[in-house]
């Protein structure tokens, strides 16, 4: 269903005359490069069948049953959403350090409207997003308006954003009865347990929920959008991109506001799943999510890849942490293998590079 | 030109907002003593408690005066803090240190500019220091071990949800906890690193969760990870979190303590800041007695019994 997502990037990959018939040939291979994500992800999957501990009672692989792999959409949904955001800024050629500290700002603030002030879920929610949008804005008018490397710019951001968090919270975590004036004193509200309490019929949880329409929207909006378009082009030849017409300053405030926005999103995920905002919340997720774009094979100079490759990044993440995990493997083993891991889908990457 | 007109009006915005950060430390007529207090990093909440039992102390004392700084986990921060406080001339020097070794240079240089210093939680190496205060993680550990001897009245499976075990607490609340169980028949069937983190405890919880129909307890190296475990349980939606018993270590007031009154845990191990204990031996040097050089802070217990009591101590 990707075959033509490779298509839109701007910098050539066929010598004119190639490119001129787009072939069969051109779609099979394009096709087939695609298909490389997903060869990647269904060996992930056997090697976890493989590999996986068996229940005792029926000698099931834990890794096949349905609830173990909820589980895994369950708990790499924040980081999905955040890898969803990321791509966007990454294909425009850019990148977003921020996104971390935003969930840990987002997770405090959410619970403190919540929890410190009261406030009913949708005042919060909308609060919390705007807030999140807002910080993403100044991202954006950071790099488009005053010329800064986005490394730089969101990386000043990654540091205030934290330092919000616990100015807001005060250093500490919020949850009820942490501080005698909190409105609050003994439970959560109610959005925050029906958050991540399974849905009957689907046997998913909200946040697996929105982690999925979101990623499905993106995907869309990435590959069928002007939007989109614009946002390969500009990280294909940011130069070309503006001579043509396109206004690349202000496609590029939308990438971080989005991106941000949905980082307030994980953020208000990551303060109902744990039941607390704690604003030590997301350190080094951004990591994870740049991982989780770069193992599904979006290049980091921009302009190549898309929103599946993110998906299919994320699923990976997540099956190998649920197969390390269920077998109880040693830390320095985890980490020699995610390192591993990141190395050899790098490659893989790399080859499809060279096989056109 | 516009550009600088921007960069000029930010700056000159950031002025009143230095100004009112400097705004909190008031100044106190009768101040006698100034103390400089440098914590390691102030982004774990445990420090953050150490500080406001700091704090709540000295307010009692109003001849005292004591200047926090926060080192943000960075080594040398800490050890220019340090040395600013000796360069300030302060009465007395308190410091929990991030690493050992290098800032047992700066602590001894302010020994020998004649400024007494309390160390708190983790030693500086050799002995030129003051006093030391410090609680003991491996008896912590043993503790639990026995409670959870006790809980499960001596047989039982446990998940163990450990701290950063690259860490000596980790290392220790671990090494004690199998002094504890020893010679009874609970048997540890899933221990996973969680780095102290909360999320990271709650993903392991949800492995064990399903690899095992049967858990009797968890062991957690700190609360918010049994807070973790706990949660994940409950997530289930099959009252899980009924069957297994929670114990977490720490015990800070709105952590485990609130978590053990809620009946999350079935107990909690309280961690002492010193905090309290340090501004004490500071008042006792600063006055010229004689203070001894380790104290070695005990435990208490946390339990839905004795909760509303303010714990026991063991």
């Amino acid at each position: 269903m990707m075959h033509i997502s490779n298509q839109k990037g701007t910098k050539p990959r066929f010598s004119s005359a190639e490119a001129t018939s787009k072939s069969i040939a051109y779609r099979t291979i394009s096709f087939l490069a695609n298909f490389r994500g997903i060869t990647a992800l269904i060996a992930v999957f056997l090697l976890g069948v493989i590999l996986s501990p068996r229940l005792p009672e029926n000698n099931l692989p834990i890794f096949l049953t349905w609830r173990a792999q909820s589980d895994i959409l369950f708990e790499y949904a924040e980081y999905g959403i955040l890898a969803t955001g990321m791509t966007l800024v990454i294909l425009a050629g850019g990148i977003d350090l921020s996104v971390g500290s935003v969930l840990g700002f987002a997770a405090t603030l959410f619970s403190l409207l919540m929890i410190g002030f009261g406030w009913s879920a949708p005042a919060a929610i909308v609060v919390t997003l705007m807030a999140g949008a807002v910080m993403g804005l100044v991202n954006g008018c950071l790099v488009a308006r005053f010329r800064m490397q986005s490394f730089v710019a969101t990386l000043a951001m990654m540091v205030a954003a934290r330092g919000a968090a616990k100015l807001i919270s005060e250093g500490i975590k919020v949850q009820p009865a942490a501080k005698p004036w909190y409105a609050l004193q003994a439970n959560t509200p109610p959005i925050f347990e029906w958050m991540t309490t399974r849905i009957p019929v689907l046997g998913l949880q909200p946040i697996t929920i929105i982690f999925l329409i979101n990623i499905l929207v993106m995907l869309a909006v990435v590959r069928y959008t002007r939007f989109g378009r614009q946002l390969y082009a500009i990280g294909g030849n940011e130069e070309a991109a503006r001579l043509s017409g396109i206004r690349t300053g202000l496609t590029k405030v939308y990438a971080f506001t989005l991106c941000a926005t949905m980082a307030a999103v994980a953020g208000i995920s990551n303060a109902t799943r744990l039941d607390l905002g704690d604003p030590e919340a997301g350190a080094t997720y951004e990591l994870d999510a740049i991982a989780a774009v770069v193992i599904g094979g979006t290049s980091l100079m921009g302009g190549q890849g898309g929103m599946f490759f993110t998906l299919i990044g994320t699923l990976i993440i997540g099956f190998i942490n649920k197969i390390l995990s269920l077998r109880a493997v040693p830390e320095h083993y985890r980490l020699l293998a995610k390192g591993a891991i990141i190395v050899a889908a790098v490659l893989i990457q790399q080859k499809k590079q060279f096989s056109k | 030109m516009r550009r600088y007109c921007v960069y000029l009006i930010m700056v000159l915005a950031l002025i009143p907002a230095f100004a009112a950060m400097n705004g909190c430390s008031k100044k106190r007529a009768n101040t006698k003593y100034v103390i400089g207090m440098s914590q390691c990093n102030l982004g774990e909440p445990w420090r953050v408690q150490m500080n406001a039992d700091i704090k709540a102390a000295a307010d009692k004392h109003p001849e005292l005066k004591v200047l926090f700084t926060d080192a943000s986990n960075n080594t040398s921060t800490q050890q220019a803090q340090v040395r600013e406080f000796i360069t300030q001339a302060v009465d007395l020097i308190i410091i929990s240190p991030k690493e050992s070794r290098p800032l047992t240079k700066p602590v001894a240089e302010a020994i020998d500019t004649g400024i007494p210093v309390i160390v708190l939680d983790r030693k500086v190496e050799g002995d030129k220091y003051t006093c030391f205060i410090g609680a003991d993680n491996v008896k912590i550990g043993r503790e639990a071990g026995k409670y959870m001897v006790k809980l499960l009245a001596g047989k039982g499976k446990v998940v163990e949800l450990k701290g950063l075990m690259t860490s000596t607490p980790g290392q220790e609340r671990h090494e004690g906890f199998m002094q504890g169980i020893k010679g009874s028949q609970i048997e540890i069937i899933f221990s996973a690193d969680c780095h102290w983190l909360e999320p990271d405890a709650q993903r392991e919880m949800k492995s064990a969760l399903s690899r095992f129909p049967q858990i009797d307890a968890v062991y957690a190296h700190n609360d918010p990870s049994a807070h973790g475990a706990w949660k994940a349980a409950q997530m289930e939606g099959k009252g899980r979190e009924k069957s297994i018993k929670f114990i977490g270590i720490d015990a800070l007031p709105h952590e485990g303590v609130r978590y053990v009154k809620d009946g999350i845990l079935s107990a909690t191990f309280q961690y002492p800041t010193g905090g309290a204990e340090a501004i004490d031996i500071a008042l006792k040097i600063l006055k010229g007695e004689k203070v001894p050089k380790n104290v070695t802070l005990g435990t208490r217990i946390f339990t839905k019994d004795n909760v509303g009591k303010g714990g026991e101590p063991l």
